[in-house]
C-alpha cells in the first residue's frame, strides 16, 4: 500500500464526487418516492454504482416491471463499461496484479473511467491509486443516496427541484468530455439521430433501448469507416 | 413491486454491473486486439452517449416530445453550454438542475 498514491486518487476524486452529490440525492429521493426503503435505496448504491443503470431499475421498479427487464436493460447500458474495462487492459497490464486490478475495476465509472485514463497518460497506474480514486467516489455515491433517501419521504414533489434533470445533466457532460476527435462528435450524433428516428419507427424499442443499441453499433461502425486526417 | 422483487432488481442489477467491469481485466490481459477492433471501441463511449443524452433530453417520458412544452429541451441549452465552457461535471449539474426548477416553478 502507497499512501501517497491513495491520497493523490482520493484527492482526484474530489471533482468526481461532487458531481456524484446531487445525482447521488437524487436517486435516494427517487428511490424513496418508489417505494423502496432508505435500506434498499442504499444496498443498490453500494452494490450496483451505476447512475444510469440504477434510474434505470428505478423506472422498471416505478412502473411495476419485471425484475428482468431491469437486469437486460443494464447490461445494455453497462456495455460501455465492458469496452472501458477492455480499453484499460494495456495500461494496467504490467503494472498492477490483474486480480487485484480486476477487483479494483468494480469502481471504474464514466467519470473515474476518465479521471483516471487520463492520469496513466503520464503516470503508470497503482493498486493504491485506483483504490483511492474508486473507493472515494464510490463513498460519496453511497453517502449522497443515503442523505436523499432519508430526507426524500419529507420532500413531496421533487421536480420544482429540477432533479429529473440531474441525468440529462450527465450525459451531456460526459458527452462534452468524451468528444476530443471532430469524427467523435459526428458519430455522436448520428447515433442521435439513428436512436431518435428508430425508436419514433419501433416504439417498443424505446422501452427497452435496443434503439441505444442498434444505433450505437452502427454509427460506431460508421467510425470505423472514416478516415482520420 | 414487493420487497423481494426489489431485493432481486438490486442483486441482478448489481451482477449487470460488476461483470462487464471486472471481467474485460481479469480475461484479457494477455491479449492483443486488432486494430479495427480498438478503433470501432474508441467510438462506442461517443456514440453512446451521443444516444443517451438525445433520449433523456428529447423523449424525457419515453415518447418522443419535440416541442416548446418539452422542458428538457430548454433546460439544455444552457447546460450544454456550460458543459462546453467547463468540461466539469459539477457545474454542469448544478445549471442543469437549477435551469430545470426555474423553467418547471415558472410554469406551473
Amino acid at each position: 500500500m502507497d499512501r501517497v498514491e491513495l491520497k493523490t486518487g482520493a484527492k482526484d476524486a474530489i471533482p468526481v464526487v461532487l458531481g456524484y452529490l446531487p445525482l447521488g440525492f437524487a436517486f435516494g429521493v427517487l428511490a424513496s418516492q418508489a417505494g423502496m426503503t432508505v435500506l434498499q435505496a442504499t444496498a443498490m448504491s453500494i452494490l450496483c454504482f451505476t447512475g444510469a443503470g440504477q434510474y434505470i431499475a428505478l423506472g422498471v421498479i416505478q412502473a411495476q416491471g419485471a425484475v428482468i427487464t431491469a437486469i437486460i436493460a443494464n447490461l445494455l447500458v453497462n456495455v460501455r463499461y465492458f469496452l472501458f474495462t477492455t480499453s484499460m487492459v494495456p495500461f494496467l497490464k504490467n503494472h498492477v496484479n490483474p486480480i487485484t486490478a480486476s477487483i479494483l475495476s468494480y469502481g471504474v465509472t464514466d467519470e473515474t473511467y476518465a479521471v483516471s485514463m487520463n492520469r496513466y497518460q503520464t503516470h503508470p497506474p497503482t493498486a493504491s491509486y485506483m483504490a483511492g480514486l474508486n473507493l472515494t467516489a464510490h463513498m460519496g455515491w453511497i453517502s449522497s443516496t443515503l442523505l436523499g433517501a432519508v430526507l426524500g419521504s419529507m420532500v413531496t414533489n421533487t421536480d420544482r427541484f429540477g432533479l429529473a434533470f440531474a441525468l440529462p445533466a450527465m450525459y451531456i457532460c460526459l458527452l462534452v468530455m468524451l468528444v476530443n476527435r471532430k469524427s467523435d462528435a459526428l458519430i455522436a450524433l448520428v447515433s442521435a439521430v439513428l436512436c431518435l428516428v428508430i425508436g419514433y419507427a419501433w416504439p417498443w424499442s424505446m422501452g427497452n433501448m435496443f434503439n441505444m443499441v442498434i444505433a450505437t453499433v452502427a454509427a460506431a461502425a460508421l467510425g470505423v469507416m472514416i478516415r482520420e486526417p | 413491486m414487493s420487497p423481494e422483487a426489489i431485493w432481486l432488481t438490486i442483486i441482478g442489477v448489481s451482477l449487470a454491473t460488476l461483470l462487464p467491469r471486472i471481467l474485460p481485466v481479469a480475461m484479457f490481459s494477455g491479449l492483443e486486439f486488432p486494430d479495427v477492433l480498438i478503433k470501432w471501441l474508441s467510438y462506442v463511449a461517443p456514440a453512446v452517449l451521443g444516444a443517451l443524452t438525445a433520449m433523456s433530453v428529447l423523449a424525457p417520458e419515453g415518447q418522443l416530445n419535440i416541442s416548446l412544452n418539452n422542458l428538457f429541451i430548454w433546460a439544455f441549452i444552457p447546460t450544454m453550454f456550460i458543459a462546453v465552457k467547463t468540461r466539469n461535471l459539477f457545474w454542469t449539474l448544478s445549471v442543469g438542475i437549477a435551469a430545470m426548477a426555474v423553467l418547471y416553478n415558472l410554469t406551473v
